[in-house]
């Protein structure tokens, strides 16, 4: 597929249709943010504006940036940050490249710190309590919900922050498997 | 003259909030394109205290739009010098201006006497207030600019201000074409047609007259906004203008462009009271930098490029 005929993805993603990779997920993640948070823009609209409405928003949002990264991977991989750890997609099959960082509960908080998102927002749109992301990012694993649940939640919340949500739920419960054995030694 | 600049003589800027800098922007503007050797008038038609002078440093101007409504006077002749080259100024007062003096026929006259002006641009003024001669004026420009403050007051009068124009837009062109009843039957039944905002008018009309359908996207391709962002104290200030062109483009589904900013600036009032025109005083100011960025974006219908965008 070529880009021009991506050409209504750029423009869901307000681009310019030879905007680069990085432009590409930093536009996702602003606009990501901008219809999931009642930030001062949304607000005096917020009654018009549905939470319906801004869901649709959304999901166009989502599958142009889905779509775009889909295509576009392949004719950047070597020149762009896809290859660094943490900017693997989801739908990222050869993600060979990201296995050397493991990811730990303060890998999860430095990378949504590094972007300047707050864990309101990411509880605002992933539905999972903030109290249940700072267990995960602080690895309170005694505090934490079962290994079925928590491995939800690890994944949602690795998907919120664009990274590969497989790798880094498999990373995480091997930490939480880790502590458990662990800790039944010690019993 | 290229074509361009033909098809792009009028500019009007609003925005609906007062205070947001509007005079500021229109005297700052007119005195770069001036400087690049354009003929230049600038227009004040702010009902709430016209001052445009004030910005450049001269007196009130004698003759307003008044005596082009009373006595006939030609526009040529109510503009007056603005001590700086190639710009000339007219102004308009809360007489000549205020709600119902005015006739829509009138009114129709000045937009073609205005048009008619033998100047490479012409800026209007139009101050604060959603007012419908406002609104008017402001959908007769082939350039409609708005300036935002990034506070919610600016940001909520700016909504208003924007959808009340649009909606007067799409009444006139649907009576253009023999439609006119359309827009305010559905709105007074939007209860029962379950209607409470503009958008959702749009779609009903949409769904229930699917032969109007055309019109609306026509009258929506035709409504460019060029927004401008002024008084930014910080970068993350101008996230605001981006998510503010988003929302018009993905909600309201006007056309949008993100021209430019301006970074708070005291040297502005202190121009303003020294009586001199900000380009020339402060010809070196970052913020006289950022004007002249906006201005070549809405000449060439460019957006602002953000690098964090």
């Amino acid at each position: 597929m070529s880009r021009k005929s991506l050409k209504r993805y750029f423009e869901i993603l307000e681009l310019d249709s030879d905007a680069s990779l990085s432009e590409i997920k930093n536009a996702y993640i602003r606009l990501k943010r901008l219809y999931s948070t009642d930030s001062m823009v949304i607000t005096p609209i917020a009654d018009e504006f549905s939470k319906k409405r801004r869901l649709a928003v959304l999901q166009q949002i989502e599958e142009a940036y889905t779509k775009l990264n889909e295509v576009l991977k392949d004719e950047h991989q070597k020149s762009t940050n896809f290859g660094k750890p943490g900017m693997a997609s989801e739908n990222d099959t050869e993600g060979e490249e990201v296995d050397s960082v493991s990811f730990s509960g303060d890998v999860l908080r430095q990378i949504r710190e590094k972007r300047g998102i707050q864990l309101y927002e990411v509880a605002l749109d992933t539905k999972i309590r903030v109290e249940i992301l700072e267990n995960i990012e602080y690895e309170r694993f005694e505090s934490l919900p079962q290994e079925v649940y928590l491995k939800g939640h690890v994944s949602n919340y690795a998907r919120y922050l664009l990274l590969d949500s497989r790798k880094v739920a498999d990373d995480y419960i091997s930490r939480y498997k880790a502590w458990k054995a662990d800790a039944k030694e010690k019993v | 003259m290229e074509k361009s600049e033909k098809e792009g003589k009028i500019w009007a800027i609003g925005g609906g909030k007062g205070g947001t800098g509007k005079t500021f922007v229109t005297s700052a503007m007119g005195t770069y394109l001036a400087g690049k050797g354009k003929r230049v008038v600038l227009i004040d038609v702010d009902i709430g205290g016209a001052n445009l002078h004030s910005f450049l440093g001269i007196n009130r101007p004698k003759k307003s739009l008044t005596d082009f409504f009373e006595t006939g006077t030609s526009l040529n002749k109510l503009a007056v010098k603005t001590g700086i080259d190639n710009m000339s100024l007219i102004t308009g007062d809360i007489h000549s201006l205020a709600s119902d003096s005015i006739k829509f026929t009138q009114k129709l006259k000045l937009f073609r006497h205005i048009m008619k002006l033998n100047k490479h641009y012409v800026i209007i003024d139009l101050g604060g207030g959603s007012h419908n001669n406002t609104i008017d004026t402001f959908l007769m420009a082939d350039k409609m600019i708005v300036i935002l403050e990034p506070e919610i007051t600016s940001v909520e009068n700016m909504y208003h201000f924007i959808k009340n124009a649009l909606f007067r837009k799409l009444r006139m062109s649907l009576r253009e074409y023999g439609f006119k009843e359309i827009v305010e039957q559905m709105w007074e039944r939007r209860e029962e047609y379950n209607i409470k905002s503009l958008r959702e008018l749009m779609d009903s009309i949409r769904d229930s007259f699917s032969y109007v359908g055309d019109i609306i996207d026509s009258v929506l391709s035709n409504f460019k906004i060029y927004l401008i962002l002024n008084k930014i104290r910080s970068s993350d200030d101008i996230l605001i203008g981006s998510s503010m062109k988003s929302i018009f483009v993905k909600y309201l589904g006007v056309d949008t462009k993100f021209v430019g900013f301006i970074e708070y600036d005291d040297s502005v009032w202190r121009s303003v009271r020294e009586r001199r025109p900000f380009m020339l005083n402060y010809s070196l100011s970052r913020s006289a930098k950022e004007i002249e960025v906006f201005t070549e974006n809405l000449l060439q219908g460019k957006e602002i490029k953000l690098s964090r965008n």
